[in-house]
């Protein structure tokens, strides 16, 4: 088994303070998502900070790629490349007066030529989706934005691993959604993820792994449905249950026969509910999730497409895709969680479109399929075409 | 808000894509002519038409410039006022002697003076303005850089820039806090709240100074502060103009100070 990060005994005093970490190992496996989840005061923050070399554990040993992490200045320079840290607080991150230049910033220091400075930066702005924000001075960006320059500034490095101290604190719930869909995006190019937060709600669906952590410790390391499962655990841990996981736990208690994998998403909740009350409600025939890559192909007959198909809704996946959708005056319905809800579309009979980019295309099909599998029904999922081409497929699809 | 009002403005010009060089040039240029001109005819003419390139091609808002304009017209009143009775020479034109000991005389030489300074004031004002007003502060840098000015103070100057709308934001703040529990009632409470905003300000900025250097260690500090390039090169379809408006600035001072024709 590849191991990416992992802490052993790691212990950590603040001077004149107890101790704020009390012994935590665990291990981190590449590409995993990672949450760390804990009240105020739990050694989060500083648990983080021994990652990439901030903060040095009074005793125990934290191991990057299988190797103990080393002090030295080089050594630390290495690591700091390769595990990004997105502060909590992107004013406090953003160091230069202009996004090029913050941006630039780990690439300059870095040693690389013009040129190659030139290519990370937009490769990264790229990424997080503020292409020509170049020359903008940070204090004239909203606080997503900020966000996205802070996370850009990581990510011109191209660290394997990276880490977000709380990272939706002080944006909205669409700022937010809209940034765990960005982590989603990263974590599908490689990308390992720890983030630290309180939402709980917002780890559950989203987390491989979640991690509790309370008063220095580890409470809690599992699957979020498991870690997230135990209450005296949570209560602890000054947190809420998710409230799938309480409805679940509700619907047990009051006899219904569940699954042992707990709900993840509404779309699993609506397919327990849904195989209880098997037969009592009319299913029309599924709709179709057509897929639209806008990294291939071109994207200008959108608009007649969608006009031509009264009904039909419309999702964004991915940075590009929202920025796709807003150049050909598109309003997606979803940006976030965006084909489980085309799945649900789908099961009431409607047909939806999803733009997405050339990363995360293939998992519209596998999310698909294994839905499908599941459950047992059948969702197709088109290419799409531009308007001429579309029709004669369908026309083939109708007589087949 | 007149800070980062005056940086929007520079930010949201439509002169932002020309090249800050020849905006400087244009800038500079203008205000050495008015400083070394003998006649206020230059500097009058520099300024009105500059003020003209501002509001009209550059879409600078004529309420804003107005109220720009307006804190050193009126400072720039005052001493008027009195540089028309402290300097001599000439003719008496005016005077004003309600007591023996009482002598208030304005001569025409003082007039003559005083209205070159006035002009001169005005021109070079502009002059400024059209700098502040087209060229944002991350474009100047840039030109800091070409004319060699040590990196070091550059890369202070840069982060400097950073932090003065994070801090004034956070002395607004501040500010309001104490304000919304009537911290500024009676001129005592004033003095002891102002004193505890600087405190707290001082604090502030040196927890964020602190942040600073680690957030620049998180991210590899090696000693490099990255630039930004200028928009686009220099190009002669802005170069030209800027050169042909200096020169023709230059010849009327000329040709006023050789006296070939004379101004009354």
């Amino acid at each position: 088994m590849k191991i990416i990060l992992e802490a052993r005994d790691v212990r950590y005093r603040y001077p004149g303070n107890q101790e704020a970490v009390k012994g935590i190992s665990f291990h981190i496996k590449p590409c995993e998502k990672i949450a760390l989840v804990g009240p105020n005061g739990a050694g989060k923050s500083t648990l983080l900070q021994m990652f990439n070399g901030m903060i040095r554990p009074t005793s125990g040993t934290i191991l990057f790629d299988n190797e103990p992490v080393r002090y030295d200045r080089d050594a630390l320079r290495q690591l700091r490349r390769r595990v990004g840290f997105v502060l909590q607080n992107s004013d406090r991150q953003i160091i230069a007066p202009t996004v090029y230049q913050d941006v630039a910033f780990g690439p300059a220091n870095l040693g690389y030529d013009e040129p190659a400075i030139h290519n990370a930066v937009a490769l990264a702005l790229r990424q997080v989706g503020l292409e020509g924000f170049e020359r903008r001075p940070p204090h004239h960006l909203s606080g997503g934005e900020k966000k996205r320059v802070a996370i850009a500034g990581v990510l011109a490095m191209d660290p394997d691993v990276l880490v977000f101290d709380e990272p939706t604190s002080g944006l909205d719930p669409s700022g937010s959604e809209d940034l765990m869909e960005l982590l989603d995006e990263l974590n599908h190019e490689g990308k390992t993820i720890i983030i630290s937060t309180h939402d709980v709600e917002l780890a559950y669906p989203w987390a491989d792994r979640a991690i509790l952590l309370l008063d220095g410790k580890i409470l809690e390391e599992d699957v979020p449905d498991v870690a997230f499962g135990n209450l005296d655990h949570v209560r602890m841990a000054h947190l809420s249950v998710p409230t799938l996981l309480e409805l679940s736990t509700e619907l047990s208690k009051r006899g219904f026969a569940l699954p042992d994998r707990k709900p993840r998403s509404v779309l699993d909740m609506v397919h327990i509910i849904e195989s209880h009350l098997h037969g009592s409600c009319s299913h029309p025939a599924p709709g179709t999730i057509t897929v639209c890559n806008v990294d291939e192909g071109e994207t200008s007959s959108l608009p007649v497409w969608v006009n031509a198909r009264p009904g039909i809704i419309v999702g964004a996946m991915g940075t590009r895709a929202k920025q796709c959708a807003a150049k050909e005056q598109l309003a997606p319905e979803f940006t976030y969680g965006v084909i489980d809800k085309c799945i649900l579309r789908a099961l009431r009979g409607q047909d939806s479109l999803i733009l997405t980019t050339s990363g995360m295309a293939g998992r519209v099909v596998t999310r698909v399929d294994a839905y499908c599998k599941e459950s047992g029904n059948t969702i197709r999922v088109l290419p799409f075409r531009s308007s001429g081409q579309h029709t004669s497929a369908e026309k083939e699809n109708d007589k087949v | 808000m007149f800070e980062t009002l005056l940086d929007d403005i520079a930010q949201n010009s439509t002169f932002r894509h020309i090249h800050p060089g020849t905006k400087i040039l244009l800038g500079l240029g203008s205000l050495l002519i008015c400083l070394v001109s003998p006649t206020p005819v230059v500097p009058l003419l520099s300024g009105i038409i500059l003020s003209g390139v501002l509001l009209i091609p550059a879409r600078v808002s004529p309420l804003v410039y107005g109220e720009l304009l307006f804190a050193p017209v009126v400072f720039t009143a005052f001493s008027i006022i009195v540089l028309l009775f402290m300097l001599g020479g000439g003719d008496v034109v005016w005077r004003f002697s309600p007591v023996s000991w009482i002598n208030l005389t304005i001569t025409e030489n003082a007039v003559k003076q005083s209205e070159l300074i006035l002009f001169r004031v005005f021109g070079c004002t502009v002059s400024l303005f059209f700098i502040t007003l087209t060229t944002p502060m991350t474009d100047l840098f840039n030109i800091m850089k070409r004319c060699r000015i040590p990196p070091e103070l550059i890369d202070l100057m840069m982060i400097m820039y950073r932090y003065i709308f994070i801090f004034y934001e956070q002395a607004r703040e501040i500010w309001q806090a104490q304000v919304m529990r009537l911290g500024y009632g009676r001129v005592k409470e004033s003095i002891h709240s102002f004193s505890q905003l600087c405190g707290m300000l001082f604090i502030s900025s040196w927890i964020a100074g602190e942040d600073l250097i680690r957030a620049m260690d998180c991210r590899c500090y090696n000693g490099i502060m990255p630039t930004l390039e200028a928009p686009e090169p220099i190009k002669m379809q802005s170069l030209i103009p800027v050169v042909v408006y200096l020169s023709g600035l230059g010849g009327i001072l000329l040709v006023i100070t050789t006296g070939i024709v004379v101004v009354p």
